[in-house]
């Protein structure tokens, strides 16, 4: 647990406000035990009136910014790293790979195509990344859930932008068993 | 001593003088305060003991930059109406700006005349959420008719402004824009979803909860500052015929059942409604005139400073921002407009960036689905019986989900209707993400409280949209290694061996839909430090002052550590149910 500590007045710069706060705090000694709470009101509203400062009236020059539109595909997208198993459960794996960025949207998919049957991959897991323009690299991580325990599933990996049009990956066929 | 009461009575009698004199009449509007009732659902230990202390803390602090507002709309120059389209020459955005701020202090809004829309957004806060001892526990705001509170964090004003409206990018495959947390302020009419969302808390049963937007239209006919209204928006703004139990009416919370479930219990001619309308739009472009002044977005930051190039990012500011940008890939969604970077494998490697963009605001103005645990200690579960007005504010106690994006735009539960069926189809791959704040203040803090870290001395914030996470460490933390430590168990029920937070990350409260771009970094320690350090460069104020930045009268917090900031008030979701809000 946290300790709260007293009051510390050592501020570095000072606005209206905070004068009239530090001004009132300075003759609270003197008078609030005798008059208490009207005196400090009306000179906390006199004091503010008197420090009160012009308005700056100085629009922000800049203006809202939208997204910037999709980069340029790369001509050829492959992987550089795995794909292999991040984690592992009975029921669920994380299934991570590195590419070269693949460009186009920024909003990206990693997908995984898996099933028991390598010859018949039937279940296809998707997981959101966004994509950072400036990396020469993108790590895909997909989530794959419902799995069944102690199974053997085989998988491809491939990457899709946020409108589904497919990367193109060409991926090994790995295997997981699930505990 | 009767020297100096003497002294004060003259004191008293210049200020009523000065009241007197004064041109433009600040008199109080008709606050005719209504003791309100008090609404306690909660179990004891789930309301901060000092809560009635700091809300009147900081209606203190309100009134005072009320205050200052209206000495500064006194001390503009005479206005000129000139031109066609007339235009104020000189005065005009300096007056609307102003007009902005006293709107946004101007407790009197509120049904019993004790909330402000500041009252959960001061300055000091970056404008996002004042009271620690609300940011360590309930992290909603209580509204007007106390102890109401809504189901989220107060979002920062900060650059809030620069969202556009609300729009589906169908090459992209996701939503942009809007303001809320679950993008609910479209900003389909005025175009404008900063305005837009100011249109929202006056009237949200948990917040201000006027019953009818009508009664700001009313209560602002009323204020000491409806000749600047008028000045700006035209002379015939309040030209109304109000019914005679308008007060009565606006002066009794919103989901009242004596209103039926009528959002416009004030009967107006439809004419008179549509100038009610009108006005409540002014409200609302005002609001977003000063929320987009250089008085709350001012790019003053460390940051701004070094990409002007008039400040040297210290060794650990620059590693800070190498990793933010690089192995963190925090600027994937928190753009930094650099167009170019050293590649993220050699860190080491002379920054060549060049600024595409020399005033980046931080977000990609997108959602994303983070996977933060439900947060047991969120008021709203609690809410489940109905106050003495008859309202309930949350049925469906602890079983409510928070859909976020997804919610919406299925037109849900807690939300806001969806004004564009086309969007409705995106609902379910839109659940559970919430608007991608800007990183820019997210560690703005009171001078005197210089950090959001323990040990301090330190200001309590509160971080997303449950405030599930309390300093920036864990922020970092969270982002590092919620797959490396993930349990399948709710807040306050970690495995013993682990400590929440650190070492276990309880389930998302919505697992579809989760970013995958994090929760496995790779970052160390120290890494995290380092991004930690950088973020407080996105801090304003370093270059120009940071406007009433020093209103903050409260304490802060000492002792403990940024990594379990906060554990000690954790809540086991098991006592939530058996306590309140089972169903």
């Amino acid at each position: 647990m946290t300790q709260r500590e007293g009051y510390e007045g050592a501020w570095s710069t000072l606005h209206a406000p905070s004068i009239v706060i530090l001004f009132t705090r300075q003759i609270d000694s003197e008078v609030l035990h005798m008059n208490g709470f009207l005196v400090r009101v009306v000179v906390v509203t006199l004091a503010t009136m008197l420090c009160s400062t012009p308005f700056a009236g100085q629009t922000n020059p800049y203006t809202a910014t939208a997204e910037p539109p999709p980069m340029s595909k790369a001509a050829h997208v492959h992987i550089t790293q795995g794909p292999s198993l991040e984690l592992a459960n009975s029921t669920a794996v994380i299934v991570r790979w590195t590419s070269n960025n693949p460009g186009g949207t920024d909003e990206h998919f990693g997908v995984v195509i898996y099933g028991p049957d390598p010859k018949n991959l039937n279940e296809v897991a998707k997981s959101h990344v966004r994509l950072n323009r400036n990396h020469p690299y993108t790590v895909f991580r997909v989530r794959v859930d419902g799995l069944q325990p102690r199974t053997t599933y085989y998988y491809t990996v491939d990457s899709m932008e946020g409108n589904g049009t497919r990367d193109g990956l060409k991926s090994p066929l790995r295997h997981f068993t699930t505990p | 001593m009767r020297r100096t009461t003497i002294i004060l009575l003259c004191v008293l009698c210049l200020v009523a003088l000065g009241a007197l004199m004064s041109t433009r009449g600040v008199s109080a509007q008709n606050a005719t305060a209504v003791p309100a009732p008090i609404y306690n659902p909660y179990p004891p230990g789930i309301l901060p003991t000092d809560l009635n202390s700091e809300l009147a803390r900081v209606l203190r602090e309100v009134n005072l930059i009320e205050t200052e507002a209206i000495g500064q709309w006194h001390a503009l120059p005479k206005p000129t109406l000139t031109g066609n389209p007339p235009i104020l020459q000189n005065t005009g955005v300096a007056s609307v700006e102003v007009l902005g701020k006293l709107m946004n202090f101007d407790k009197n809004i509120s049904p019993f005349n004790n909330t402000a829309c500041a009252s959960c957004h001061m300055p000091y806060a970056g404008f996002s959420g004042p009271i620690p001892s609300v940011n360590l526990t309930m992290i909603a705001y209580p509204g007007s008719e106390h102890f109401r509170a809504g189901k989220r964090t107060a979002q920062r004003y900060t650059y809030s402004s620069y969202f556009h409206p609300l729009q589906y990018n169908a090459t992209q495959g996701a939503f942009f824009g809007g303001n809320f947390w679950d993008s609910r302020a479209t900003g389909y009419l005025l175009r404008d979803p900063a305005g837009e969302q100011s249109q929202f808390p006056p009237v949200d049963p948990l917040e201000m909860g006027n019953p009818d937007t009508a009664c700001i239209t009313y209560k602002l006919s009323l204020a000491a500052y409806r000749p600047l209204f008028e000045e700006v928006w035209g002379k015939g703004s309040f030209a109304i015929s109000f019914p005679p139990n308008t007060a009565s009416i606006c002066a009794t919370p919103n989901g009242a059942a004596v209103f039926g479930g009528s959002a416009t219990p004030v009967m107006l001619s439809a004419a008179d409604r549509t100038k009610s309308n009108n006005v409540y739009d002014h409200w609302a472009q005002s609001l977003s005139a000063y929320e987009h002044s250089l008085s709350i977005s001012p790019f003053t930051s460390k940051f701004d400073a070094f990409l002007a190039g008039k400040y040297t990012l210290t060794a650990a500011e620059s590693a800070g921002y190498n990793l933010f940008r690089g192995k963190g890939n925090c600027n994937s969604c928190h753009l930094d407009g650099r167009s170019t970077a050293p590649a993220p494998t050699n860190l080491g490697a002379v920054d060549t960036g060049v600024a595409a963009d020399t005033t980046p605001v931080f977000t990609c103005f997108g959602s994303a689905n983070l996977g933060l645990p439900k947060n047991p200690r969120d008021s709203f579960y609690y809410e489940t019986t109905p106050d003495s007005f008859g309202f309930t504010p949350n049925p469906a106690g602890f079983t409510y989900t928070d859909f976020g994006l997804g919610e919406f735009l299925r037109s849900g539960y807690a939300t806001a209707p969806n004004p564009n069926s086309s969007w409705v189809q995106f609902a379910a791959t839109s659940d559970g993400k919430m608007q991608t704040s800007t990183a820019r203040d997210v560690a703005l803090v009171p001078p005197q409280c210089p950090t959001t870290e323990a040990p301090g001395p330190y200001f309590q914030k509160e971080f997303f949209h449950n405030g599930y996470i309390k300093s920036l460490k864990q922020l970092v933390h969270f982002y590092n290694t919620r797959d490396v430590y993930p349990f399948p168990v709710e807040s306050g029920q970690c495995p013993a061996g682990t400590v929440e937070k650190v070492n276990c990350w309880p389930s998302p409260e919505v697992p579809q839909n989760l970013d995958m771009t994090v929760g496995k970094l790779g970052l160390t320690d120290h890494e995290e430090n380092l991004i930690v350090t950088f973020l407080k460069t996105l801090t304003d104020g370093f270059t120009t002052p940071y406007p009433d930045i020093n209103t903050y009268t409260g304490t802060c917090m000492t002792g403990g550590n940024a990594s379990t900031q906060g554990n000690g008030t954790l809540l086991s979701a098991e006592e939530l149910r058996a306590g309140a809000g089972a169903r």
